[in-house]
C-alpha cells in the first residue's frame, strides 16, 4: 500500500491583499486564509497516484487552529486523513525549524511518498521540500509535472529553463509538484460528509511528538526578522485620460514619440 | 542552549563571501546567474573586507576557471570530476556543502535558477543554518551582520533578515535582480583545485534528459517593450490583441500572475514578486489592477503605461500615462493608430 503524505500550507490570500493609496498602510481586514493554490496541484498529484495505484493520502500542515479548514477542504477533495501540526511551541519558526517538525511527523507517520506544492504564495521561498528531503535523507525532485509507479518505482517528468527530465525515485522519496500543471478537482459533497462523520483529522501537539525545545520555533530558527521596511513608491508621472478610445490612442502615441519611445 | 542536531561552530572562523557556479548549457562559459552574482558578493564583500570566492562545480569546468575572476572573484574553487556530468539534487548539494564546509564562508550565495532553488535548501540544510530565498539586497548593518533583504508579503514591504548563531549566512538570488558586471581581463585571482569525494546518486536515476525547444522568442526580462495583461483580460482570445500591439511595438506579450492562473498566457512570462522583475523602457500594462506584488515587478520599468476600465485601479498610481477605458476599445484603436505610422513610414 502506498502511503502518501502531502504537506498543505493555510495562507493569507496575498493576492486580495493591498495598500491604502490614500494612507499607504497595508489593507488586512477581510483578507481571507486559503489553502495554498500550488499545495492543492501536490494535493491532486498525490489523489491521482492514489487512485491509480491505491494507498492512502495524509494530509499535514504545521499552523494554528484555524488551519483545520485548510484540511477540511482537502478532505473534501478526497484526502484520506489529516494531522494538524499545532502547538505554540512551534510558532516563529523559519523555514529550517518548519521542515524541522514537518520531517519529525513524517517520520511517525510512515511514509512512502511526500508530495509538496512548488511553491507558497505567501513566502515563495520553496524551500520546505528540500529540507524535510535533506531531514530524513531521501531522494527528491522538484517541479514534477507528471509520475507514476513502475515495479515500486517512481518515474517523474520535469521541466526546467531548457531542458525536459525524467527520473526514476526509489521509495521512499520526496517530490515537489510543478505549480500551474494541475488542475486540483473541486470538492464533493460526499468527501465532505464523509470527513464530518469520521472527523479523520488529528491534532498533534509537541507533547506527541516530543522534541527538543531548542530545535523548534524561534529558537530553532537561525533566521530573524530584524527589521521591515516599506518599499518607497517609483516616482511616475501619472497622467491620465479618459474620453473616446481614438483620442486616447492618438494621446499615448503622440506622447511616447515625444518621449522617443515611438519611432516615427 | 542550542538544539543538538546543530553541530558546534565557532562564528570567528568564518569568512569570506561565497558564491555557488556553473557552467552554462553550452559548457562554453559560466551561467549568466552565478556572474550577477559574483558582481553582487564582490559589493558586499568589500563592505565587509574580505574575498569573493567562488565554488565552481561540474563535468569540465576546470577550463572555465578563470572566468569568475574576470568577474570579481578572488578565489576560485573548482572541482572537476566525471561523477558529476550528471546533475543530482542532493548530489550537487552534497559537494557544494562539503567544498564550502572545508573552508568556512561567512556567506554564501546561490544563484536561484530552477536548478539552484532545488538544491540551496538541501546545502542550508546540511549545514544546519538558515537560508534567505530570493533576496534583492545585501547590506551590513551597525553590529556588523550580514543583512540579507527580500520582499516577503505582497511586494510592498522589505524583510531584513539576519542570521544568529549559525553558518554560513545564506541566500538565493534570482536571474537578472544584479546586473552582470563587465568583464575585465585584467582581474587577478587564484585558481585552487579541490578533490571532493563525490557521493554516487542515491535512490535517484536520470533516465533521460532533452532539451526544450523554445521558440526563438525574447524573454520578458530582456525585452525592451513589454505589453502586459491581467485579470480583466477575460480570454486568452484577449490576449491575442495585445500580441498585434506587442508586435507593433517589437516587444513581448506578459501577463500578471492571475493571467497565469488563469492559463491565459504562460509562467514563465509572468511578471511580478512571484514571477519576474522586468526593466523595459516601456511597459503597457492591460486590465492589470496594479496589487503591490505586480507592481513590484516593474520598478525599474522607464515609462508605465495602464489601460483599464476602473478609473480607481491602483495601477494608476503606478503609472506614467493612464488610460480609463474599455481595453477593447483602446488597444484596436491603438493598433491601427500604429498600423497608419507604420504604413506611412514605409512610404516615406
Amino acid at each position: 500500500m502506498l502511503r502518501i503524505v502531502v504537506g498543505i500550507k493555510w495562507v493569507p490570500n496575498t493576492t486580495s491583499v493591498n495598500i491604502d493609496p490614500k494612507t499607504g498602510t497595508l489593507i488586512r481586514e477581510g483578507i481571507p486564509s486559503v489553502v495554498n493554490p500550488h499545495d492543492l496541484e501536490a494535493v491532486e498529484m498525490a489523489l491521482r497516484l492514489r487512485d491509480e495505484y491505491g494507498g492512502r493520502v495524509t494530509a499535514i500542515t504545521m499552523s494554528p487552529p484555524s488551519a483545520r479548514a485548510g484540511l477540511e477542504h482537502v478532505l473534501g477533495m478526497g484526502v484520506d486523513d489529516a494531522v494538524l501540526v499545532s502547538d505554540r511551541a512551534f510558532a516563529g519558526a523559519d523555514t529550517l525549524a518548519t521542515s524541522y517538525v514537518l520531517a519529525k511527523v513524517i517520520e511517525r507517520l510512515g511514509y512512502d511518498l511526500i508530495v509538496f506544492g512548488q511553491e507558497t504564495i505567501d513566502s515563495s521561498t520553496a524551500h520546505v521540500g528540500a529540507q524535510v528531503a535533506s531531514w530524513l535523507d531521501i531522494p527528491y525532485v522538484y517541479y514534477v509535472t507528471h509520475a507514476r509507479l513502475e515495479g515500486g518505482r517512481l518515474i517523474v517528468r520535469r521541466s526546467l529553463e531548457n531542458v525536459r527530465e525524467t527520473y526514476e525515485l526509489e521509495l521512499p522519496a520526496l517530490i515537489s509538484v510543478a505549480m500551474h500543471t494541475l488542475h486540483p478537482r473541486r470538492v464533493r459533497l460526499s468527501h465532505k460528509l464523509r470527513a464530518k462523520l469520521e472527523s479523520p483529522i488529528e491534532t498533534w501537539t509537541n507533547r506527541e511528538l516530543g522534541l527538543e525545545p531548542d530545535c523548534i520555533g524561534l529558537k530553532g530558527s537561525p533566521t530573524a526578522l530584524s527589521k521591515i521596511e516599506m518599499i518607497p513608491k517609483v516616482p511616475r508621472k501619472n497622467e491620465i485620460f479618459r474620453g473616446d478610445p481614438r483620442e486616447a490612442a492618438k494621446w499615448l502615441v503622440d506622447k511616447l514619440i515625444e518621449e522617443g519611445l515611438l519611432e516615427v | 542552549m542550542v538544539c543538538s542536531e546543530w553541530p558546534e561552530i565557532r562564528l570567528d572562523e568564518y569568512e569570506g563571501v561565497w558564491v555557488a557556479a556553473f557552467a552554462d548549457e553550452s559548457g562554453q562559459g559560466i551561467e549568466e546567474a552565478s556572474l550577477q552574482l559574483i558582481g553582487a558578493a564582490r559589493q558586499l564583500a568589500d563592505k565587509l573586507e574580505t574575498y569573493v570566492g567562488v565554488a565552481l562545480i561540474g563535468r569540465g569546468v576546470r577550463d572555465l576557471a578563470r572566468e569568475p575572476i574576470f568577474y570579481g572573484a578572488d578565489r576560485v574553487f573548482v572541482v572537476d570530476d566525471d561523477r558529476l556530468a550528471t546533475y543530482y539534487p542532493a548530489v550537487w548539494g552534497r559537494v557544494l556543502h562539503d567544498l564550502a564546509s572545508r573552508h568556512r564562508p561567512e556567506v554564501f550565495l546561490i544563484p536561484a535558477t530552477l536548478r539552484g532553488r532545488e538544491m540551496a535548501p538541501y546545502i542550508a540544510n546540511s549545514f544546519r543554518t538558515g537560508i534567505t530565498a530570493d533576496l534583492t539586497a545585501m547590506d551590513v548593518n551597525e553590529r556588523g551582520e550580514v543583512v540579507l533583504i527580500r520582499p516577503p508579503f505582497g511586494g510592498f514591504m522589505l524583510a531584513h533578515i539576519v542570521t544568529r548563531n549559525r553558518r554560513p549566512v545564506m541566500g538565493s538570488v534570482r536571474p537578472n535582480v544584479f546586473p552582470t558586471p563587465e568583464r575585465d581581463e585584467s582581474r587577478t585571482g587564484e585558481v585552487v583545485e579541490e578533490s571532493i569525494d563525490v557521493p554516487e546518486p542515491r535512490g535517484i536515476r536520470l533516465l533521460e534528459r532533452e532539451p526544450i525547444l523554445k521558440k526563438e522568442e525574447i524573454p520578458i526580462e530582456k525585452a525592451d517593450v513589454i505589453v502586459a495583461g491581467g485579470r480583466g483580460i477575460g480570454s486568452k482570445e484577449g490576449f491575442k490583441l495585445l500580441r498585434r500591439l506587442a508586435d507593433l511595438l517589437g516587444g513581448v506579450v506578459a501577463g500578471s500572475r492571475k493571467a497565469v492562473d488563469a492559463g491565459w498566457i504562460e509562467p514563465d512570462k509572468q511578471v511580478g514578486q512571484t514571477g519576474k522583475a522586468v526593466k523595459p523602457n516601456l511597459y503597457i500594462a492591460v486590465a492589470i489592477s496594479g496589487a503591490a506584488q505586480h507592481v513590484f515587478g516593474i520598478r525599474e520599468a522607464k515609462r508605465v503605461v495602464a489601460i483599464n476600465v476602473d478609473p480607481d485601479a491602483p495601477i494608476f498610481e503606478h503609472s506614467d500615462y493612464g488610460i480609463v477605458g474599455d481595453y477593447r476599445e483602446v488597444v484596436p484603436a491603438l493598433i491601427e493608430l500604429l498600423e497608419e505610422i507604420k504604413g506611412r513610414r514605409k512610404e516615406g
